[in-house]
């Protein structure tokens, strides 16, 4: 296993308390796979994608866990051992390319820069390296003496991602890399990545609120909810033959291009303010098939499914294809 | 069926550092009412420019405005008051469309104080409005402010202060692109029922040709400020006669593993310099351009079925 995190928690300081931003998450990502880590606003996607970069602002802290990755516990290393494993075995893409790019120098610059300073390249390597990124990316190496606003924001994603590939990383970490960019870009940049991911073998985690960019780009998924995992596994299993109450909810909550125009069915309420946490299975409150175990005591994952009725899944599913089983009580 | 709004050739020229942009080009479009009508294209086909002139918030430079019957188009101030109160605009942003320190009743109220309705008719027309968005007991909600709410809650209030005029047009830009997956379908079905219910005309703008689908019967698509196709939406879809159409519904990713993954049938990227002069603005990326494309533009032509498309593929002329 490429990474292999534990029981692993972040926190957030805030003027109402601490803030449970990831509580307890287990995750597993195998070599030269795509996995998704796919959630709505505020579950903890991106503190987590952040956290293993170990790029967290300073009001976040790591408060418990362990994150494996090739072999090693990264969490006890020294600020130094993690800026050595950044960007050479761990990369990151975040969402908004200008956030990588430096505006007031070349994109040429930018990647002689890393290439040379932290590859430790001599010039004329560097530069080859940096046309040939380009072209695996689809942009013109003509335009590495661009600047990163004469560059579309297609453009800017590919520059950014040629950014993040520049070391030979194993571990590619995007944090919703697609979600600002026009449809027919996004599918564009997301083809990008599984070409490299597939000719490179890199593994990827690609941290997204779409189920959809899932189901075209991820070999595995991993579904958070309130800071926990609540179910991982393939893509085909977790999306054909989703277990956990949430991740059946999802499947019938946003619309499909070429589905039907039988009614979609919300999930009511809210996501639970990730301060002074209940017991209990933090879904629970707007789950259709919550019972009293469910509210006193909290479910582990366990063979990658958080639910205690996860025996039950098939006839849960059946009546999570019912609207009237998520109407409001 | 009556038409609530009908737009004939409008266009939107912009002129800055001695460039023209031509933001719109020749856009005509009739919602009538009961109906809904989507709007779908990339960043910077017009969309948002169409939808803003339909409501009057930017002039048109070209065509003509009508509106239950009367030519609105260089109707101003005082003269637009009576169109404001019937054709709102849902925002697409539900976290800075309130302000932060009113009530949802002061919210809601602000809109029928404006349009001048009498004191004694609020309370009745707040609590059918409440019921309407489904914010029920209101009570529970009209002395709260906007940060005691969520996304999906705020934007059920955003719809109400939409509503509470007694629109007859609803424009809404990307209504939901800012709020969570699980709460999404919570707002379009309340928008689909409203219009139903309330026999509204609606005019939506999206990227999303998925949300466009399920919530419009009839889809126009735009590409560098003009129509280029147009026609009942779940036949445009699954029949896209234009190949940006094709192109743009193919891009759209599906939640299902079994899913088309060849590469799209587009060249290129929108380019940030359109193509001036005469041909199809689409050329540069199509697939299937020929000599014709670049020296003649294609006219959005009738075909069967209510559909319309802008290309000189299969153009027996």
């Amino acid at each position: 296993m490429l990474l292999s995190v534990r029981d692993f928690a972040v926190h957030y300081r805030s003027a109402a308390g601490t803030v449970r931003a990831v509580d307890g998450v287990d995750l597993d990502v195998p070599e030269g796979s795509i996995t998704g880590l796919v959630g709505e606003s505020g579950c903890g996607k991106s503190t987590l994608g952040r956290a293993l970069m170990g790029v967290l602002p300073d009001v976040a802290r790591i408060a418990g866990g362990s994150v494996v990755f090739e072999g090693r516990d990264i969490i006890p290393l020294s600020e130094r051992d993690r800026r050595a494993i950044r960007w050479r075995r761990m990369a990151f893409i975040p969402q908004t390319a200008m956030n990588a790019l430096d505006p007031v120098q070349r994109l040429g610059a930018q990647m002689l820069e890393v290439l040379r300073e932290r590859g430790g390249l001599g010039r004329a390597p560097a530069l080859a390296r940096a046309e040939d990124l380009f072209r695996q990316v689809g942009l013109d190496p003509a335009r590495l003496s661009d600047y990163p606003h004469q560059f579309s924001g297609g453009m800017r994603q590919r520059a950014s991602i040629a950014l993040a590939l520049a070391l030979n990383p194993a571990l590619v970490i995007a944090d919703e890399p697609v979600t600002a960019l026009d449809v027919i870009v996004q599918r564009q940049v997301l083809d990008v990545m599984r070409d490299l991911q597939s000719r490179l073998g890199l593994a990827m985690i690609l941290v997204t609120h779409d189920m959809a960019v899932v189901a075209y780009a991820c070999d595995r998924v991993a579904v958070m909810y309130a800071g926990r995992i609540v179910e991982a596994g393939t893509a085909a299993e977790v999306l054909e033959r989703p277990r956990h109450p949430y991740t059946m909810g999802l499947t019938h909550a946003f619309p499909d291009v070429h589905g039907g125009t039988s009614a979609l069915v919300p999930i009511e309420g809210a996501p639970p303010i990730l301060i002074d946490l209940h017991p209990g299975c933090r879904f629970a409150p707007r789950c259709p098939f919550a019972q009293a175990r469910c509210r006193s005591e909290t479910p582990g994952l366990v063979d990658g499914v958080a639910c205690f009725r996860a025996g039950e899944a098939e006839t849960l599913r059946d009546a999570a294809a019912r609207p009237e089983t998520w109407a409001a009580p | 069926m009556s038409q609530v709004i009908s737009a004939q050739n409008l266009g939107k020229t912009f002129h800055a550092h001695g460039r023209t942009v031509h933001a719109v080009r020749d856009v005509s479009l009739s919602v009538a009412a009961g109906e809904a009508v989507g709007i779908v294209g990339e960043s910077g086909c017009g969309k948002t420019t169409t939808a803003r002139m339909l409501l009057r918030l930017e002039d048109p430079t070209a065509g003509r405005i009508v509106f239950e019957g009367e030519d609105i188009t260089h109707r101003r101030g005082a003269a637009l008051l009576p169109f404001r109160a019937r054709a709102q605009l849902v925002f697409q942003n539900p976290f800075d469309a309130l302000n932060p320190r009113f009530t949802i009743r002061r919210a809601l109220a602000e809109p029928l104080a404006n349009f001048g309705v009498p004191r004694a008719e609020h309370a009745g027309r707040i609590e059918a409005v409440m019921q309407r968005v489904r914010l029920t007991p209101s009570a529970s909600w009209l002395d709260r402010h906007p940060h005691e709410l969520s996304g999906g809650q705020l934007q059920r209030v955003v719809l109400a202060r939409a509503l509470i005029p007694g629109p007859r047009l609803i424009v809404a830009d990307e209504p939901v692109s800012m709020l969570d997956v699980s709460v999404r379908a919570g707002i379009l079905n309340l928008l689909r029922a409203a219009r139903d219910e309330l026999g509204l005309a609606a005019v939506y703008i999206s990227h999303d040709l998925a949300l466009i689908r399920y919530v419009c019967e009839r889809t126009l698509v735009m590409y560098l400020g003009a129509v280029v196709e147009e026609g009942p939406t779940v036949d445009l879809i699954e029949r896209p006669h234009h190949p940006y159409t094709r192109a743009l519904v193919a891009a759209v990713p599906v939640p299902r593993i079994e899913q088309d993954r060849a590469p799209l049938p587009i060249k290129g990227a929108l380019s940030d310099a359109p193509l001036v002069g005469p041909g199809c603005a689409f050329r540069d990326r199509c697939p299937a351009a020929f000599g014709r494309c670049a020296v003649e533009t294609p006219p959005l032509r009738e075909l069967s079925g209510r559909r319309k498309v802008a290309c000189h593929l299969g153009d027996p002329a």
